[in-house]
């Protein structure tokens, strides 16, 4: 009759009479902070399900930085592998005082016996564990699927190099007999890509004969790579650029060429048919039809264990190439280089990974002349929504005048933000900093951003206003560093993702730094020596994380569970220890964050 | 001192007696953490209505082997008490009769040293009635958890006054409390701040 709480698995795999056999077979243990409850090597008496308290687990052959393999806490059991095995493997150390209950091995086994489910609930979480231990030991801390871990180097073949004098005909005849699509011919220190279309092109439209040199057809601005990269990447630069084919570079010199089919001989996912069923379409209908299958990319990705920040760059190509055609499709040419529609917030530091909202802007040049602009931005927002990108509550939409203007008049709004810095100044100011070129002149938006950063980035008192809002929303973390716990779940958005982003954003406004994608951004603060590369790469992975788990309800949302909860909470006690594990590493790395940017920007007293 | 001579003359009486063996001293390791739950407050009144006991060994708290009884309805049972125990009439029906529950509880406990919380009061009941229905007083050693904490306490925190309420001091002790009036609830937060207390973990 003892207070246990059988409610969660692997006790929910047995009837009330088993759950009652637990309840009356428990014993209860104290153990002191950093007392050993079990050593590696010994052998497993109990299974220990702790009440109270907190246990990490050690590998005692790995130095100590490293040794910590597990973490356990309230609610958690451990001790159930070791008697499996016979013997434990790891050290078992009581990080706080802890009480446990102790569940006797031999009630443990009886259990199983009668149980078969709760038996196989162990054996599973024994394979699981050990999956994630290679993984860990394979890439040391970046989990990714097999496949994943492949390197450009691992699918790139070997180039067919041609002198610049070569003639058509002899490329044509050499391309035959390696059996290739593409070479790459050679000018002095310059290498240029010549594909067999480019040889039909030259032959058909530009009429040239059989005997000319390929010099004059090879493409030279080339879209390259190198060796270590993962291939993932490449997949990202052909999507982004529209080619099949890039370039492998080392030390200057090219090594070899990743063709697109090569790739997706890699990749069984389905990246690739959306991209090219959002590049084929030529209509509307059919954009739709390729946008509303996203979502469902997103999914394959993740269970095949994409890293988050690949998927991301692939989404954000994805969704801005979508927004771009649809651009094309409804605004008549003669505007399109004299304006340049902008995507801000999340979706302009490419962060969005399934479709939340449209937030974007529209830039004109100054001498522009554009009449029934409103009704065609009005037309244009309806279409977004359309292609499944629900409306802002905010209303920034080109469909509000108030996000279309003149470089000019964008300029002025600046001024008039960067002097008011009041609360819905600075939010227009950071929606505006986060803005990406989606379609039309990105001079334009260049334009704009460096007048902001003329105008922001030296002026302290504005920069110490922009930054309390990172410092808004508290880090759900308790005195001691430990999780809380709200049964509601906590804010995964306010708590975590939030701060990174504003106090990233903040610092980047402060050093000028161009690119929109937190990451991208930390990355160049750690090569600015703003952040230590350390602490930068550390804040980006807490990002990945809290971006992740959300991620994860979301995608559940897709599917119909939880319905009704809000997305940015994440209940706790729903995860599991690992999960809650790394998730209070990355809150305390949130809560670092904040301490460095109130002691950058003065924000002790405020 | 009467409590000796008490205890001498039950031993005499029960020498060859059914449970003479509980007059030999203990020689093991275990100690039983006991509650009841009464009617009342007055010893000289109230009744059980029910009885808890757990062993202890070491610094575990042997909840696997534990006893739970709970007596037939006593005839003073009011509304009073279920408002603390939240044990009605209805709840004890089919508990156990005095006699059986005291035999059980006499073979739990055996010589073992007990340990409880206002250890006084139980065994001024459990006397009673084991007066009553066999003759004798438990001669086992006893030990006051609160006495215990406050001596502790006055060792390791002289400046600190006690609280000796029960939630104050488990909280002091950072254990959880149990199922707060349930015989056995109580009994295994006392045993689990006894332990506590044995380790020297106070304050």
């Amino acid at each position: 009759m003892v207070d246990v709480d059988l409610s969660q698995p692997p006790f929910t795999l047995l009837d009330e009479a088993g759950r009652e056999r637990v309840r009356a077979g428990v014993d209860l243990a104290y153990f002191d902070r950093d007392e050993v409850i079990l050593d590696a090597g010994q052998p497993g008496e109990y299974v220990y399900l702790i009440h109270k308290g907190e246990v990490a687990e050690l590998d005692p052959t790995l130095p100590s930085a490293t040794s910590r393999i597990g973490h356990y806490t309230a609610g958690d059991l451990f001790g159930a592998i070791s008697i499996l095995n016979g013997k434990s493997r790891y050290r078992f150390k009581a990080e706080q005082e802890s009480l446990c209950y102790l569940l006797p091995k031999a009630l443990f086994r009886e259990l199983g016996e009668h149980y078969p489910p709760f038996a196989e609930f162990f054996r599973q979480s024994l394979s699981h564990k050990a999956r994630l231990l290679t993984e860990r030991r394979a890439e040391g801390g970046v989990t990714m699927a097999g496949f994943m871990l492949a390197r450009i180097e691992e699918c790139m073949r070997e180039p067919l190099r041609l002198g610049g004098e070569t003639s058509i005909a002899e490329a044509v005849a050499a391309l035959n007999e390696r059996r290739a699509d593409s070479l790459l011919v050679q000018e002095g220190e310059r290498f240029g890509m010549l594909t067999k279309t480019d040889l039909l092109n030259a032959l058909v439209e530009q009429g040239l004969s059989a005997a000319s040199p390929v010099a004059g057809i090879a493409h030279f601005a080339l879209i390259t790579a190198t060796p270590g990269q993962y291939l993932f990447q490449a997949l990202v630069e052909m999507t982004r650029h529209e080619v099949a084919r890039v370039v492998v570079v080392e030390g200057g010199r090219p090594v070899g060429v990743v063709e697109l089919t090569d790739v997706l001989s890699y990749f069984s996912s389905r990246s690739y048919v959306v991209s090219l069923q959002v590049e084929q379409a030529d209509s509307l209908e059919e954009l739709v039809r390729a946008s509303a299958r996203t979502p469902e990319l997103v999914q394959a990705l993740m269970a095949q264990g994409v890293k988050l920040r690949f998927a991301m760059d692939l989404l954000a190509a994805l969704n801005g190439r979508i927004i771009s055609k649809a651009w094309t499709f409804m605004v008549d040419e003669r505007y399109r280089a004299d304006s340049c529609l902008m995507v801000m917030g999340s979706e302009g530091r490419g962060e969005q990974i399934l479709k939340t909202d449209q937030d974007n802007g529209l830039i004109l040049a100054d001498d522009l002349d554009w009449p029934g602009l409103g009704e065609q931005m009005n037309a244009f927002t309806e279409t977004l929504i359309r292609l499944g990108y629900p409306p802002c509550p905010g209303n920034i939409m080109v469909s509000n005048p108030a996000w279309v203007a003149s470089l000019s008049s964008w300029k002025q709004r600046l001024g008039g933000w960067a002097e008011a810095r009041d609360g819905d100044s600075l939010m227009k100011l950071a929606i505006l900093l986060d803005a990406h070129g989606v379609a039309g002149n990105p001079a334009l938006l260049d334009a704009l951003r460096d007048e902001l950063f003329a105008r922001c980035s030296r002026d302290e008192i504005l920069l110490s206003y922009f930054a309390r809002t990172a410092l808004r929303f508290s880090t759900p973390l308790t005195l001691f560093g430990s999780l809380k716990k709200p049964q509601h779940g906590i804010d995964i958005k306010k708590g975590g993702i939030f701060p990174i982003v504003h106090g990233v954003r903040t610092l980047a406004l402060e050093r000028g730094i161009r690119p929109t994608s937190t990451l991208a951004r930390l990355e160049a603060l750690a090569a600015d020596g703003r952040l230590e590369a350390r602490f930068a790469e550390d804040l980006g992975e807490a990002l990945a994380l809290c971006t992740e788990l959300r991620l994860k309800q979301q995608l559940a949302r897709l599917h119909g569970e939880h319905e009704g909860e809000d997305t940015n909470r994440v209940v706790v006690q729903r995860l599991s220890s690992l999960e809650r594990d790394l998730l209070r590493e990355a809150l305390h790395m949130v809560k670092d964050f904040k301490q460095r940017l109130s002691q950058r920007y003065h924000l002790e007293y405020s | 001192m009467l409590r000796a001579l008490r205890r001498v003359s039950d031993r005499r009486r029960q020498a060859n007696g059914e449970y003479g063996w509980l007059f030999n001293p203990y020689t093991g390791d275990e100690m039983v953490a006991i509650d009841c739950e009464t009617t009342g407050l007055d010893t000289r009144r109230a009744e059980l209505v029910s009885l808890a006991a757990v062993r202890l060994k070491g610094d575990r708290v042997l909840t696997s082997q534990s006893l739970d009884l709970r007596l037939a309805r006593p005839a003073s049972l009011s509304g009073d008490s279920i408002r603390i125990h939240r044990l009605r009439g209805i709840d004890l029906e089919g508990g156990d009769s005095i006699e059986a529950a005291l035999a059980k509880f006499l073979d739990f406990v055996g010589n073992r040293p007990l340990v409880g919380w206002c250890l006084e009061f139980d065994l001024a009941i459990l006397n009673r009635y084991l007066r009553a229905h066999l003759g004798f007083e438990l001669p086992n050693a006893r030990v006051e958890v609160s006495q215990a904490y406050a001596k502790a306490l006055r060792r390791s925190r002289p400046e600190l006054i006690p609280n000796l309420r029960f939630e104050a001091v488990a909280e002091a002790l950072e254990v959880p409390v149990m199922g707060r009036h349930t015989a056995l609830g109580d009994a295994v937060t006392t045993a689990l701040m006894y332990t506590r207390v044995q380790r020297g973990l106070v304050g």
